[in-house]
């Protein structure tokens, strides 16, 4: 595999007193992953497992099959480096030690939407409760390309076309898997939303990333060109979005289709934050000339009304991509979630106003954290959609954003997401924390006004 | 751009259960094909669901309690000991569970171990791990294992084998001695085992369920899979879960969040009072079904078809065709649809031609072609008219005539 065999370094600084729950097992399969060798000494500590790590050539030859089969039988996949406890629960979980305000992981507080919610009662007591179609329900893919219509003016069709997932995770995740071969070369914006560099690693992809960077995190052409060749396969891009807020411009957009059309590369394209686009319009990819027949269009339900959890997700794409897609996913979950799928067709129907209040809430929360977080000194890069938001923490003197982000729960009280985790190279990212603001007001004044308190440059 | 798709892809052909199941919707048939109910879901544990959706459990979450249910049911059932903080992954159904399992352990080229017929599925998500099927078939018209066919099939590849009892298509449950040998094999060759339980609480006549990980030496090495589904008839609601060793599960976890991060939140909320059902439900499921069962099989016997293995658990009959009927299991099914207005499976999609055997004699291998898969998961009234149906073409003999 074309992996590095690198952790990102924030997990060698973060105490072992944050790894207590996860340690012991994890020890023993770093060692099983790396040498084949049990651990004979009690548990190692984090950054001695760390240091053990090996160059991949060491990996390759080390293991043999013999080795590993006289051993305890303890033999997990060697892809697995790239399947870690993400620092999400983490955060969390030292968030609840310390009675912190959580503006770090991207879920609501809030709840969903009524009408929705009734649908999806309405369904479960009609009997919907067994095995859907595996691409989706056909009332579902029907709105689903009612809505995709309306938003690109594309028409597409709904058996053929559409392929309805748990989650726009589960899309990502069949799509890489349907439409891409060990050691295909695809190209990765970073910072990612972290499944990505996951589940191209279990495709068995060569990642090719380019950093954006602040302050606009502007796609840097010129390394574009030179990065995207005849071998390159796809390019996963993600707009609005996670973590920057960053929304593709048209003539982004305009560049790199002309690149992929030139080369005859595949755009996956991430937009589950379509809807909430502030500061400019969205934009398909798949909109634009010449690229539907090459385009992978992902979205989920979730953020759109707040039911992040029901796992309703969705990949549009022309019939020769969606049957990739589609064999993929009918292996991964064979199915998803029936009384879900028939209120997500009545979410997708909702009227106009729906999607204007929605916009128009988001932005007044936008506004309370955006101007708590200048008021309290942090630098604030300007974010165009999405419910996050991607600032500076230097003025506050510590050393890294992981750092910085025990720091923020243990001592003010409020969390925030390191967006190391989010680069094939952490380092880019050790400036960088990202606050999401996809919570109630009064939560958001609260830990606005925690931080003006504490947080001290 | 055929050549878009990836190579695992490519040779993924489309599923023949669904591809019948289209043909019967078009013929407004009655569904005996795939393994869902009819008939609803019990009323407490969709009372749960509303509740939850209600009370805004509809973010990500992972619901702790179900992992404290598991646990305290695999102990009850077979006196395993599951740590519920670190052995358990709640997953979309066991579909995901199976396939985060797959992910977890299975390297490219490893060899995996599947008792034929089979379930398709495990197949695919093997293949998409990287690994390879190997087949051991077991003999009509018990479905035995044999012993050294089993051992056989081992080789220094192999990594896992896969073991779903009770069994689809042919309802079989694995008996302690069948269990021991391959036990034994699993612990010889330090082997893992991925098992497929979702049939765990549907057994007949007083067989018992046996998980495979409550043999001696075979808790650290197996990945147990199962979900709601077919236990509290909601196989749309993708609440399953995998339990293994804490680092396998810790693994799985891992990857099945970055497959799909959260099994739908309002129905792991339901999964609590589901799992809290009191035995009196799980022993009228297994009453339930075990007459639906005969009900079927007394059907079929009627109208010529062999019965010579009685269902032991799960949800269908895998029944041989009529000693006197010329026709393919396919196309046995075709008329059926089209003159009988019934459809079921048939049997072929189960069989797996594997060269790495020995090869079977032309006459023992057509059996592959003889059986039929009926799923008796219906209510009485589907089951009835289908029998109507059915008694309606056959002649005075009481043998069935498709023309």
């Amino acid at each position: 595999m074309q992996n590095k065999f690198t952790w990102p370094s924030h997990e060698m600084r973060l105490g072992p007193s944050t790894f207590l729950n996860f340690s012991k097992h994890f020890c023993a399969d770093f060692n099983f992953i790396r040498t084949g060798r049990p651990s004979s000494a009690p548990c190692p500590s984090f950054s001695a497992a760390m240091s053990a790590v090996p160059t991949q050539n060491d990996v390759v030859s080390g293991q043999t099959e013999s080795t590993q089969k006289t051993q305890q039988p303890l033999q997990v996949a060697k892809r697995l480096e790239k399947f870690k406890t993400t620092i999400f629960t983490q955060m969390s979980n030292l968030a609840i030690k310390h009675g912190a305000i959580n503006l770090g992981q991207g879920f609501p507080n809030f709840d969903g939407p009524e009408f929705v919610k009734e649908a999806a009662i309405q369904a479960v007591i009609d009997g919907k409760n067994q095995y859907a179609r595996g691409y989706g329900v056909p009332d579902l893919n029907n709105a689903i390309a009612e809505r995709f219509k309306k938003d690109t003016g594309l028409v597409v069709d709904p058996e053929k076309e559409i392929t309805v997932t748990s989650g726009c995770t589960e899309a990502i995740a069949a799509t890489m898997l349907g439409l891409i071969n060990p050691g295909d070369e695809v190209i990765l914006f970073a910072p990612f939303y972290d499944s990505y560099e996951a589940t191209l690693s279990m495709a068995g992809a060569k990642v090719k990333g380019i950093t954006l960077r602040p302050p606009d995190f502007a796609v840097t052409i010129d390394e574009l060109r030179s990065t995207i060749s005849k071998n390159t396969r796809a390019i996963l891009l993600n707009s609005p979005h996670n973590p920057t807020g960053k929304m593709f411009t048209r003539e982004e957009l305009d560049v790199i289709a002309s690149l992929c059309i030139e080369n005859d590369v595949l755009v996956f394209s991430d937009e589950v934050y379509d809807k909430l686009a502030f500061e400019m319009d969205h934009i398909s990819p798949a909109s634009l000339p010449g690229m539907y027949e090459r385009t992978v269009t992902m979205n989920s339900l979730g953020k759109t009304f707040s039911l992040t959890g029901w796992k309703i997700g969705w990949a549009i794409a022309p019939p020769h991509l969606s049957w990739g897609v589609r064999q993929a996913h009918s292996y991964l979950t064979f199915a998803t979630s029936t009384p879900m799928q028939w209120a997500a067709a009545t979410a997708l129907r909702a009227p106009d106003s729906y999607y204007v209040e929605l916009k128009r809430d988001y932005q007044a929360k936008k506004a309370i954290l955006v101007e708590g977080l200048k008021s309290v000194g942090f630098e604030v890069y300007p974010s165009s959609g999405t419910y996050f938001v991607v600032v500076d923490h230097t003025p506050f003197g510590l050393e890294n954003d992981v750092a910085f982000c025990e720091y923020l729960i243990k001592e003010v009280g409020v969390v925030a997401i390191p967006t190391s985790v989010f680069y094939l190279n952490p380092e880019d990212g050790k400036n960088l924390v990202r606050f999401t603001f996809c919570k109630d007001e009064g939560t958001l004044r609260a830990a606005v006004d925690r931080m003006k308190e504490k947080l001290r440059r | 751009m055929e050549d878009k798709l990836s190579i695992v892809a490519k040779s993924f052909a489309p599923s023949p259960i669904q591809e019948l199941s289209h043909l019967a919707q078009r013929c407004n048939a009655i569904n005996l094909a795939e393994g869902f109910p009819d008939f609803p879901a019990p009323s407490h544990i969709k009372h749960a669901a509303i509740s939850a959706i209600h009370s805004d459990f509809n973010q990500y979450r992972h619901v702790q309690g179900i992992c404290d249910h598991l646990a305290h049911i695999m102990k009850q059932m077979h006196g395993l000991d599951v740590n519920p903080l670190t052995d358990i992954a709640i997953c979309c159904g066991q579909s995901e569970a199976f396939a985060a399992a797959a992910f977890a352990i299975i390297d490219k080229g490893d060899e995996v171990i599947l008792f034929d017929p089979c379930y398709e599925t495990y197949e695919g998500c093997i293949k998409m791990a990287g690994g390879v099927s190997v087949y051991v078939p077991l003999d009509p018209p018990h479905w035995t294992l044999d012993p050294n066919r089993f051992i056989n099939a081992f080789n220094e590849r192999t990594k896992a084998l896969v073991l779903n009892s009770p069994h689809n298509p042919t309802g079989k449950v694995f008996t302690k001695d069948e269990l021991e040998i391959i036990a034994e094999e699993c612990r010889a060759r330090n082997c893992l085992a991925i098992t497929d339980e979702v049939y765990e609480h549907i057994t007949f006549n007083n067989a018992k369920h046996i998980s495979l990980a409550s043999l001696p030496g075979m808790k650290e090495r197996t990945i147990i899979t199962s979900s709601l589904s077919k236990t509290f008839s909601v196989t749309g609601w993708r609440v399953g879960w995998a339990i293994a060793p804490a680092f396998i599960a810790s693994a799985i976890r891992n990857i099945h969040a970055k497959l799909t991060d959260s099994a739908p939140a309002p129905f792991q909320e339901a999964a609590l009072i589901a799992l809290g059902s009191p035995p009196e439900y799980f022993e009228s499921l297994r009453s339930d079904y075990e007459s639906r069962r005969d009900y079927i099989v007394n059907l079929l016997a009627r109208i010529g078809f062999k019965i010579q293995f009685k269902p032991q658990g799960a949800l269908f009959l895998f029944a041989e065709l009529p000693e006197n009927c010329q026709l393919s299991d396919v196309d046995y099914v075709k008329m059926l649809i089209q003159q009988a207005g019934i459809v079921a499976v048939p049997g072929c999609g189960f069989f797996h031609a594997d060269l790495s055997l020995e090869k079977l004699s032309q006459e023992g291998c057509c059996y592959r072609e003889r059986y039929i898969r009926f799923a008796f998961c219906k209510s009485d009234q589907t089951l009835a008219s289908a029998a109507k149906k059915l008694g309606q073409l056959s002649d005075a003999a009481g043998c069935l005539n498709l023309r």
